[in-house]
């Protein structure tokens, strides 16, 4: 399996251990994502502006899949639901289509529509299935508490993004408890983050991050991991710019880096240390939590008494 | 004599351009908060972080720079071959007829032998080189002209640079063909070096003219063939063949002889001789006096500018010392559209035709803010709408092959030219969101914020400040129309997590959720777009996925906001 990797304007420059852990990932199972160098932004900043000008950037880099003959895998939910929201709307509107077409045309590019836009966690879980994961597992995770933290842009609107159940998602808790965390239902694990506020209203923005640490800290989480890249910013590096020194920071620990150490992958290679909220002693205690998968004790007890 | 005058003239003109050029460095700046930082300082300071690199371990990283950024051009060539073979055979091309032809006695004497010009392999090598500066120029412009519509733009200057180079190649040409055709130089290398009379005299012009390319009157057609192998023999076996290698190995200039040999019966050798003299001289010294007032000058800063990102890295500490690598990195841009080419905002380009949000456009642009230029104010709103429209991807500043930290340069600017006052409304967009991660400037970002929000309430009427009587009319603004199966139960203002974050969410807001959909029921837009609630909305969807009707909430918002911005704009203050 072969996809365009999309990584949108965040991930290359201020998390790449999340375009890192997410390639080692998927490698441990055959596929391939591919950088694609020709992608633009996916239009999100400019939804607040103007529509049309959110819609086209993202129509170019699905004709740039097309052209590549590839489908394209997305990390980030924002780059997601922008791709999803322009599929939407352009295979309902072909006056759009066609205007914006005549655009991408001056250099030599057409959308059709050929080429189905993936969210990574629809991949791991249709795709590769929680099954040939869990077959794959060399160590499981024991004791460990892990908040996710969804991302709104991946969930809703259902009849774009069409992801999961809005309400009652579970794709992404069954990925989570593969791995032997305790993943825990906690207040905010489908609410925002308060990334789309930042630098419009700092305020607010800064609120809604705190009313979601507290919340993941109160159920008892030892990490949080946030879907979206967005929202893996808000908590790996505004949640260090605003927490004051007397208190503790709540470790960001992304669903690749979680399942690539259960996977065998080295925490150096996930990049695991270039989280920003993550301290080594928070590195050593995942290490420990390390455990057999218990797939492999059964099997292992069986031969013991073979050998007896 | 007239030489010497013309070097002169062009060498007192370049070392003017190249002190203007340097001094800027220092004194010219973009910094929206300490815009007088005296010539001394930033002088001692960028001394001091000269030497503290000089004797430190960085030095090895100059060193490694000098190699592979400058001699290799490693930068180009990780990005395309295409553009590292054009400037590499330009680039090199150059450098070599610099050393081994203009300044080849010198050259040669260093290696202790004599610079002869008609000897191989100087003969050879000046046509090789000349002919591959001239494939470069080719290359580059078929580039230029084939990524038009991958948005990259050419000036007049961009043409001019790849003219020149061409002319000086092409000039030089003709030049040794003019000399090799030329009778009257023949006489002058005969009467000087060569001893021969009657019969001999004949036969080695013959020879010259069969098979050097010689244009003689006495040789109206082509010499008989025994007289030229007689000529061969003399011209091997005298003294010609020690100073003078065949012409044929000029190949291009051979065959350029065969075009002015005619042309010089008809005007004079001579004349033609001293024309093309001229202008491959002329061009020559105006290149060199052009150098320091044009884009080729990032033949002195580029190395610089490479040698301080190899060495600085993106991140600087020292403020005075950034400001003055943004200053070198500024002249180094050679306008050569790399980071245009790959820039993620590349489709908002298309989308608002502002030129300014391409980057190479920037900082041609900037180049006149640091120089402190007068520039008009529509100009200047544009350039900072082009500044905002940024992704803060920093692909521009990885790529650059000049390693100018246009990443630092776009954020400085960004700020000084919000400091003068002008609203940018596209601070209400996600374009402000690594903005606020990195938090510089937040002083200045926040005072901008603020005038913008000012010019909204300024604008349009709010819920608490509305009096008389609300009519029903119809909604023209609005496409989605999905708000007319509102019921009112008011689902969606009870999950948002925005009311819920206030105490008192109508003071906060303006209006609540359900209040927006019923003012848009009533026909009432404006109420709408004056409420603090639409610019305070998180986008989380929870009300548009819990709307019982399937009122789009959220995508209605988006609207709204698109809507408002539009009018703040088209009736700019």
């Amino acid at each position: 399996m072969k996809f365009a990797f999309f990584q949108g304007c965040n991930i290359p420059v201020r998390i790449e251990q999340y375009a890192k852990s997410t390639q080692a990932v998927f490698k441990k199972f055959g596929v391939d994502l591919v950088e694609v160098r020709d992608f633009n932004c996916c239009g999100y900043p400019v939804r607040n502006v103007d529509e049309k000008a959110y819609i086209l950037p993202s129509v170019r880099n699905m004709a740039v899949a097309e052209k590549l003959g590839m489908d394209i895998i997305v990390i980030c939910n924002c780059c997601f639901a922008s791709l999803m929201k322009a599929k939407n709307i352009i295979e309902n509107d072909s006056q759009l289509k066609e205007e914006l077409n005549l655009i991408l045309a001056k250099e030599d590019l057409k959308y059709n529509g050929t080429a189905a836009i993936k969210h990574y966690l629809t991949v791991l879980y249709s795709d590769i299935g929680i099954n040939t994961i869990a077959k794959n597992l060399v160590y499981k995770v024991k004791d460990l508490n892990v908040a996710v933290i969804q991302g709104c842009h991946v969930l809703r609107p259902r009849e774009v993004t069409r992801f999961d159940n809005s309400f009652v998602p579970s794709i992404t808790d069954s990925l989570v408890t593969c791995t032997g965390a305790a993943n825990l239902e906690w207040q905010g694990k489908l609410e925002c983050c308060g990334a789309a506020l930042a630098g419009i209203n700092d305020k607010l923005s800064h609120e809604l991050l705190t009313d979601k640490v507290d919340g993941a800290k109160k159920a008892g989480a030892n990490f949080i991991t946030p879907i979206c890249s967005y929202c893996h910013l808000q908590f790996d590096t505004t949640q260090r710019n605003i927490t004051p020194d007397n208190q503790e920071i709540l470790p960001v620990l992304l669903y690749p880096q979680l399942l690539g150490l259960c996977l065998g992958i080295s925490s150096e290679e996930l990049g695991i240390q270039e989280n920003s909220t993550i301290s080594s002693k928070n590195v050593e205690s995942l290490k420990l939590s390390l455990g057999p998968p218990v797939e492999e004790k059964k099997k292992r007890k069986r031969k013991k008494k073979e050998n007896v | 004599m007239s030489f010497d005058i013309l070097l002169g003239i062009s060498i007192i003109v370049f070392l003017a351009g190249l002190f203007i050029r340097l001094s800027s460095w220092l004194s010219q700046s973009i910094d929206p908060e300490n815009n007088t930082i005296p010539l001394g300082t930033r002088f001692s300071k960028a001394v001091s972080g000269i030497f503290s690199t000089v004797f430190s371990a960085d030095i090895i990283k100059i060193v490694q720079s000098f190699f592979v950024d400058f001699i290799l051009q490693k930068r180009i060539l990780d990005k395309s071959l295409y553009r590292w073979i054009t400037h590499a055979l330009i680039f090199i091309s150059f450098i070599l007829l610099l050393f081994f032809h203009a300044f080849g006695t010198f050259t040669f004497n260093l290696f202790g032998s004599e610079y002869i010009s008609t000897l191989n392999p100087s003969l050879a090598l000046r046509n090789v080189l000349g002919i591959l500066a001239l494939a470069g120029v080719i290359l580059a412009i078929y580039r230029r002209m084939k990524l038009r519509s991958q948005r990259l733009t050419s000036y007049s200057s961009d043409w001019g640079a790849l003219a020149f180079i061409a002319v000086i190649m092409l000039s030089g040409f003709f030049l040794e063909g003019a000399r090799i055709s030329s009778y009257t130089i023949y006489q002058e290398m005969v009467e000087e070096y060569g001893d021969y009379d009657g019969e001999e005299a004949v036969a080695l012009e013959a020879y010259w003219v069969a098979a050097n390319g010689l244009h003689s009157p006495n040789f109206a057609t082509a010499p008989d063939g025994e007289l030229v192998e007689l000529g061969r023999e003399l011209n091997q076996d005298g003294s010609c063949v020690e100073c003078h290698a065949s012409n044929s190995s000029a190949f291009v200039s051979f065959s350029f002889s065969k075009i002015i040999g005619p042309l010089s019966a008809a005007i004079g050798d001579t004349t033609i001789t001293a024309i093309f003299w001229f202008l491959h001289i002329g061009a020559c010294l105006a290149f060199l006096a052009w150098l320091p007032f044009s884009k080729m000058f990032h033949i002195i800063s580029a190395p610089i500018s490479l040698a301080i990102n190899r060495v600085m890295g993106k991140s600087s500490d020292d403020p005075v010392n950034a400001l003055n690598r943004q200053m070198i990195g500024l002249s180094a841009c050679t306008h050569c559209g790399s980071c245009t080419m790959e820039c993620s905002s590349m489709m908002f380009y298309e989308s608002f035709q502002n030129d300014f949000i391409l980057p190479s456009e920037k900082v041609q642009f900037l180049k006149k803010i640091a120089a402190g230029k007068d520039v008009d104010q529509q100009t200047l709103k544009r350039l900072q709408k082009g500044l905002y429209v940024c992704t803060s991807c920093d692909r521009c500043t990885d790529i650059c092959p000049s390693g100018i930290n246009l990443r630092d340069l776009f954020i400085n600017s960004r700020y000084l030219l919000l400091e003068k006052g002008m609203i940018e409304t596209s601070m209400l967009s996600h374009f402000s969101f690594p903005l606020a991660l990195a938090q510089k400037y937040a002083g200045s970002h926040l005072k901008a914020l603020k005038a913008v929000h000012e010019v909204f309430k300024s604008k349009f009427k709010s819920l608490p400040s509305f009096m008389g009587q609300i009519s029903l009319s119809k909604n023209k603004l609005l496409d989605n129309t999905s708000y007319n199966s509102c019921y009112s139960c008011q689902r969606c203002t009870n999950i948002c997590p925005v009311v819920r974050n206030y105490e008192n969410p109508a003071e906060a807001l303006g209006m609540m959720p359900h209040q927006i959909i019923f003012s848009l029921g009533i026909g009432n837009t404006d109420l709408a777009l004056g409420s603090q609630m639409i610019w305070s909305c998180s986008t989380c969807y929870l009300c548009q996925e819990h709307c019982p009707n399937k009122v789009e909430l959220t995508d209605i918002f988006y609207r709204l906001k698109n809507i408002a911005i539009n009018k703040i704009e088209a009736g700019d203050n």
